[in-house]
């Protein structure tokens, strides 16, 4: 398991330049017009996406068949693909805040008081739990489609949950249940046990394609 | 026979290719070549061995436990396909320490001393060394875990022959030891009739014979002949026949009894690369 992780995070740290310019970028797009919290989510769900660079990096020299052969099962390949996408998007939210910050406080759209650094604190833990929950749906459709088509339906992990985080807004709506203050920071508190189920759910889909391939 | 691999009725269905009950038995201190021509089924073979595809039938043990059962059994296989998989930005070194982190087994020292050995740099990326440097590297990943077995897939194909023979030199070193045994497939005969012991020649998904490389070389032969001399010789003794322009070569699976029976005829030792040949091309006796 080790070995799947350290060797994804070494493949990753080669391209770390050109995603910390992506990042600025980014900051210089979004920053002016979603603010500070929307740039470090924006930060967090960029960085899920490199577990699928991941897997294409896999492809290209036929990594699968060959970890499959050391004393590392399906199940760790599967396991590890999660845990680097966790350590991505803890990776993606901590750049975030920390640009974030930074550039908030040089546009003068931050200040450094307490209220504000444990608000940015609480969305850098949010952005976290989001990018795990859009990373994690694109495991299991890489698994299955490859990393090229599974590039392209990186859009699907994003709208599905979303679309079901919509979904159970509305119903709330109906239900008349307002949206406080107060439940939205009851559902930031709640977003790692959501994140953890969500992805141990894709977990068990990605397992179950990867499984029955054949390399 | 104390066989470290045995492949029992290994068969796996595609639509369009059925490797057919394959047999065979691996022992200690040898090294046995896989050979047949493209699409035969040798890596399918290798595949499945490795349980990298599922098997349809059949059984595959490993000093008889199977593979699926024990991530240790993994410690004592190293594998070589025929690239390199690890990606192109890394080093040997970061290579290294994936692999350290995987093997309970690995030996940094011998790596090191493969390293030195193979004239390989540490710190240069995968993609600036060159094809063969890149096979060194596989193999030395493959060798510092102390591994029993070597499994090699077309490991030394588009190497040039110095490149080779050092490698070859390598896997000879490697079943000095005699609890050390190595399966390799390969396009390369000369290869295999340097170092193998025993020769499995599949063909089109089907084993047709698992035999000493001694047997081959000492005993079969080609008989070359003219028409009439062709249609005298005893179906029996022809394992196989192809016609040239002129001439009939007939494959034989013992040359000296060839020679007396035939007085007349030319009897050629055969190399492997005929003995593929003439099953591949030409038409079985009826």
């Amino acid at each position: 398991m080790k070995s799947l992780i350290l060797k994804d995070l070494y493949n990753m740290g080669h391209n770390a330049k050109s995603m910390l310019f992506m990042l600025v970028v980014f900051a210089v797009c979004l920053m002016p017009s979603t603010g500070v919290e929307g740039f470090i989510v924006g930060s967090g769900v960029l960085c899920s996406m490199m577990v699928v660079t991941t897997f294409a990096f896999d492809d290209h020299c036929k990594w699968a068949r060959y970890a499959l052969v050391m004393p590392i099962s399906r199940k760790d390949i599967v396991v590890a693909k999660f845990i680097v996408l966790v350590i991505f998007c803890a990776i993606g939210s901590l750049l975030g805040l920390v640009f974030g910050s930074v550039c908030g406080l040089l546009l003068k759209k931050i200040t450094l008081s307490l209220m504000q650094i444990s608000e940015l604190l609480l969305v850098a833990l949010a952005s976290w739990m989001i990018a795990i929950i859009f990373g994690s749906m694109s495991i299991p459709l890489v698994l299955k489609y490859g990393s090229e088509r599974g590039r392209m339906l990186l859009i699907v992990s994003v709208l599905i949950p979303a679309g079901i985080g919509f979904g159970i807004y509305k119903l709330l709506s109906v239900l008349g249940v307002a949206m406080t203050d107060q439940l939205i920071v009851t559902i930031l508190c709640c977003s790692p046990i959501i994140a953890f189920l969500w992805s141990y759910v894709m977990y068990r889909i990605g397992y179950h394609i990867f499984a029955k391939q054949e390399l | 026979m104390d066989a470290i691999l045995q492949v029992n009725n290994l068969t796996k269905h595609y639509p369009s290719f059925t490797l057919d009950h394959v047999t065979f038995d691996l022992p200690k201190g040898a090294i046995m070549g896989l050979i047949g021509e493209n699409g035969a089924g040798k890596s399918t073979t290798i595949n499945a061995i490795l349980n990298l595809i599922h098997k349809d039938e059949g059984s595959v043990t490993f000093w008889g436990e199977e593979l699926s059962s024990s991530k240790q059994l993994k410690e004592d296989i190293g594998v070589v396909f025929d690239g390199i998989n690890f990606y192109e930005t890394l080093t040997p070194a970061k290579v290294a320490k994936i692999s350290a982190a995987a093997y309970k087994q690995w030996d940094e020292s011998l790596f090191q001393d493969y390293i030195k050995r193979f004239e390989l740099p540490t710190d240069k990326e995968i993609k600036t060394l060159s094809k063969g440097m890149k096979m060194k590297l596989s193999i030395a990943v493959a060798l510092s875990h102390h591994p029993k077995l070597l499994i090699l897939d077309e490991a030394t194909s588009g190497l040039d022959p110095v490149m080779r023979d050092e490698i070859l030199d390598v896997f000879m070193d490697f079943v000095q030891d005699e609890e050390h045994s190595i399966i390799m497939s390969s396009h390369i005969s000369t290869d295999l009739e340097k170092i193998a012991d025993y020769i499995t020649f599949i063909h089109q998904g089907k084993v047709l014979f698992c035999k000493s490389k001694d047997e081959l070389r000492y005993n079969y032969g080609i008989i070359r002949c003219g028409a009439a001399l062709f249609e005298a010789i005893d179906k029996e003794d022809i394992l196989t026949y192809r016609k040239d322009d002129y001439q009939w070569n007939v494959l034989v699976a013992d040359k000296e009894k060839a020679r007396r029976k035939y007085k007349n005829a030319v009897v050629d030792n055969a190399t492997i690369d005929d003995i593929l040949l003439l099953y591949v091309k030409g038409e079985q006796a009826k």
